[in-house]
């Protein structure tokens, strides 16, 4: 399942920054269609910059990435492992949300002139992000760090688009709040191969920065996908989807149960972000880092119902 | 700009609320610096005095209790309670618990966080009498800090605590404007005991370092800026607070005895918008925005 995720791991401590182009592995899961898998580490533990996973699809005309990591140098990696699999140019750079580990390497990909695609609220979001990317993450750019590094949309998705590789379509779906405000699933369905983005979460406990119960809504829609393969943001590639999304649903239920309740009991916050969700605890790698962040945020979402 | 220029340019922000700070973002890093000196400098302190290594507390200090001295050895007097590394730093919960001898005999609490842009977060006046055992409320943290709060007891003793707290970006943080409802809507959500009442306040709250992303601006600061709750006619809690309040400002008051109703709410912000509510006991109440905005 993880193969070569030790070896990467071992690398990352022992050569810092060369390790994402030295041990970048794709893998192909259905025909033309390319996945690299990031590591279940810490937002802020070593080869953080390689967490989200990545993807490519090689149309006949030319190829689409989706999502490019975490660092320019992720993008990098990406990029050269596409340059082994084709000589087909990029023309579309795909992002499935706003998140520091998925649009971060876009910039790797400038100089083959792509379009970048997103939700249509994208390129609001990035703008919100620019400086908290650059203050937080300035190892990730380029040296020296700067906010024009950052690559927003040129190509808006407001709620359904389709791009064209040639001999094959890719279908774009923008959703409204759910794990972020700008969330974007990409299905190839001649291949069936659902890249759900951050919309699902696989062994990694989910964050939520969006809306809990519009994540809900997004997870039911999508747990109806026809596609064979679901490509998760974070976590192993799934080959049951209809069970890929059953444990994040329980997880963000149990968010939502909880926190109705503490608030029905008159509780504040802060009591809620110890009680909800331990339920869950053991289920999920990384749990402690992102639970009470979300329940904070539930409590936030649900408390003005 | 030299310092002192943009110290007033952002105090003219955040104390009349025009306009946001509209310089170029490579200089957005100084106003966090310039903010903190203004905040000092609009309440009367020399525009040109550098501002104290760890944080704006030194001045504040020297501003609001000259050489007075302080207790800080009895945490059983009053406790601070914070995250040590908060979840979530645009809503980092501070609850302030007061010890036996301290309910009904503080009259007044200030809240600083000392490395935020605006450090004074809260000036709360405990209405005489009044036997509150708890007073929590949710807090944007910029940086990692020292939050303090400072107690004046009815006989005029100064008594602080503090709370180190880790964070990131709080005061930028974009605006999650989630669920449902308009700004001054309230809701009073009372504990099973009736000893205890939250009360919130629909309201974006900006801080005025939060970016629009439609001109990549800030958004110029518009927050809560009085509240006061009477309970059965009689003072209960009266709130001086900032930017540094979180959006939806949240307050929630425990009490030594029920707290007797009804509980009146008056609010207004800082574009001089006045809010009203009242709870007259019973269950959680939704009270809407009405009258008084503008």
């Amino acid at each position: 399942m993880h193969r070569g995720v030790g070896l990467a791991l071992a690398l990352a401590s022992a050569c810092g920054a060369a390790s994402a182009t030295t041990t970048f592995d794709v893998r192909e899961v259905a025909k033309g269609v390319f996945v690299h898998e990031g590591r279940t580490v810490a937002l802020d533990a070593p080869g953080h910059d390689d967490i989200a996973n990545l993807g490519f699809v090689l149309g006949a005309r030319c190829v689409a990435v989706i999502d490019t990591g975490g660092s320019v140098r992720t993008g990098r990696a990406l990029r050269d492992a596409i340059a082994q699999h084709t000589k087909l140019p990029i023309c579309y750079v795909v992002n499935t949300h706003v998140h520091v580990d998925h649009v971060l390497g876009n910039a790797a990909f400038r100089n083959a002139k792509p379009k970048f695609v997103g939700n249509a609220t994208l390129a609001a979001a990035i703008e919100s992000s620019r400086r908290y990317f650059v203050e937080h993450y300035p190892d990730d750019f380029d040296a020296p760090a700067s906010a024009d590094q950052i690559i927003g949309p040129d190509t808006t998705v407001a709620s359904t688009r389709e791009l064209d590789l040639g001999g094959r379509t890719l279908q774009l779906r923008a959703w409204p709040k759910a794990h972020t405000d700008s969330d974007l699933s990409v299905e190839v369905p001649d291949a069936g191969v659902l890249f759900a983005g951050d919309l699902l979460f696989i062994d990694r406990v989910p964050a939520l920065d969006g809306s809990a119960k519009g994540w809900l809504a997004a997870i039911d829609a999508l747990a109806r996908t026809n596609a064979k393969i679901v490509v998760p943001g974070h976590g192993p590639v799934s080959h049951e989807p209809a069970t890929a999304f059953a444990p994040e649903r329980r997880y963000l239920q149990a968010l939502i149960d909880g926190v109705r309740k503490e608030i029905a009991e008159g509780k504040p916050i802060d009591d809620a972000t110890v009680h909800v969700g331990q339920s869950e605890k053991a289920l999920w790698p990384l749990f402690d880092t992102a639970n009470a962040h979300n329940v904070s945020r539930v409590y936030q979402e649900l408390e003005w119902e | 700009m030299d310092i002192a220029e943009r110290a007033a340019y952002v105090r003219d922000d955040v104390r009349r609320e025009q306009r946001g700070p509209l310089m170029p973002r490579s200089k957005r890093h100084a106003i966090h610096l310039a903010a903190a000196l203004a905040f000092a400098t609009a309440d009367g302190i020399a525009a040109d005095a550098p501002p104290a290594s760890g944080g704006a507390w030194q001045m504040l200090r020297t501003h609001f209790y000259g050489n007075r001295e302080f207790g800080e050895v009895d945490e059983a007097f009053m406790h601070v309670e914070a995250p040590n590394a908060t979840p979530d730093p645009s809503a980092t919960p501070v609850s302030l618990r007061f010890g036996k001898d301290a309910i009904g005999k503080v009259r007044q609490v200030r809240v600083i966080i000392d490395n935020n842009p605006s450090p004074v977060v809260a000036t709360l006046d405990v209405g005489a009498g009044q036997p509150i055992a708890e007073i929590d409320f949710r807090v944007r943290v910029d940086r990692a800090t020292n939050v303090r709060a400072i107690a004046e007891t009815t006989d005029g003793k100064l008594e602080m605590r503090s709370a180190w707290v880790r964070a990131e970006g709080g005061c930028s943080a974009p605006p999650t404007s989630s669920g449902e409802g308009k700004t001054g809507d309230v809701r009073f959500r009372p504990g099973d005991d009736g000893k205890s009442l939250q009360v919130g306040i629909r309201h974006p709250n900006y801080s005025g370092f939060q970016i629009d992303p439609k001109t990549g601006d800030p958004i110029p600061p518009h927050y809560v800026s009085q509240v006061t709750l009477m309970s059965a006619g009689k003072p209960l809690l009266a709130i001086e607070s900032g930017i540094s309040i979180s959006e939806n400002p949240t307050f929630r008051i425990v009490s030594e005895q029920p707290i007797a109703t009804p509980v009146t709410l008056e609010a207004s912000d800082s574009k001089d918008a006045h809010f009203s509510a009242t709870w007259n006991g019973g269950a959680s109440k939704s009270v809407a925005a009405a009258g008084g905005m503008r």
